[in-house]
């Protein structure tokens, strides 16, 4: 009797560490918007990788550069192969906090997230405003922030400078579920 | 002169995305060679796949839709890691069609590895 106590504990303890207030979306939706006066350019990542630990607030985004699709073929091979140089930086990563995760609930929904944004082999800190909303064990998190393309030493072509603008507004949703092996 | 000039530009700036279902593949293999090769060495394995058309078979272990995309999952029944495929809109009448622990064949564009192998655009081949 004892011995199954014993087992019980052990199970529910190691059962703790592994699901402990942790949160996943591996099917999360980014999308960076462009806007010139030549053309919009848009597109759009249904593959981020993103995981909240709810009791420290810590959240790490993750995505594909090659997982942006774009409407024009072009643009999404340029935007590769010479923009982001997705075969030397193939991923772009965020890591950072949810400042007031312990004050968030169904009333209080906005909330501001720290952190750095890795991508094209550069770091830049940023902060954004977003919507946190909790239900039914989900944490969905949504907003937009914007993105200095010079910070991350990415070169335009003169050519196409006026098609690019130079401060591109990216937009999240993400749904995350609770993390269970 | 110009104007077949300006012609040529505006068909290259319109250039559509490859088709899919209409190219050959650049690689057919196994879903449990992807996911071995990624186990081993992810940039190794990105220059193998990634930005290639390949055609995978594997055992589905999980259908699901997300805003009305479906993602067929092949699970590594040896490690944590999967490969998710995510289906082109016009295929989700079929995977609908689809049932769990069948064998299929996909075929789509590797975008590369996050805690899964990453396919997009992914039609299903007939066997």
């Amino acid at each position: 009797m004892k011995k199954g106590f014993f087992l019980l504990f052990i199970f529910l303890f190691v059962n703790q560490i592994f699901s402990q207030g942790k949160y996943l979306e591996k099917d999360g939706y980014i999308s960076f918007f462009s806007h010139s006066l030549v053309e919009d350019i848009k597109a759009d990542n249904n593959q981020a990788l993103s995981i909240i630990d709810k009791e420290t607030g810590e959240i790490v985004i993750q995505l594909l550069m090659r997982s942006f699709m774009f409407k024009k073929a072009l643009m999404q091979q340029h935007f590769n192969e010479s923009y982001v140089e997705s075969h030397k930086f193939p991923k772009a990563i965020f890591k950072g906090y949810i400042l007031n995760m312990k004050e968030l609930d169904s009333q209080n929904t906005e909330t501001e997230i720290k952190g750095v944004l890795s991508m094209h082999g550069k770091d830049q800190e940023i902060s954004i405003r977003a919507k946190v909303e909790m239900s039914e064990g989900q944490i969905k998190l949504s907003g937009n922030f914007m993105v200095e393309v010079a910070h991350f030493d990415i070169k335009i072509p003169a050519i196409v400078r006026n098609n690019i603008a130079k401060i591109i507004k990216v937009t999240f949703e993400l749904q995350h579920e609770p993390y269970v092996n | 002169m110009i104007s077949i000039g300006l012609l040529l530009m505006l068909s290259l700036y319109n250039k559509p995305h490859l088709d899919i279902d209409k190219s050959t593949a650049d690689l057919i293999i196994t879903a449990q060679k992807v996911l071995d090769d990624y186990q081993k060495d992810e940039n190794a394995a990105n220059n193998k796949y990634v930005d290639n058309i390949i055609q995978i078979k594997g055992v589905v272990s999980n259908i699901s839709f997300s805003d009305g995309n479906s993602i067929i999952t092949f699970k590594d029944p040896n490690g944590i890691s999967s490969i998710m495929c995510h289906m082109s809109p016009e295929q989700n009448l079929n995977v609908l069609k689809l049932k769990k622990d069948s064998q299929i064949t996909i075929k789509g564009l590797c975008t590369g590895y996050l805690l899964d192998v990453i396919m997009v655009r992914c039609i299903l081949v007939n066997n």
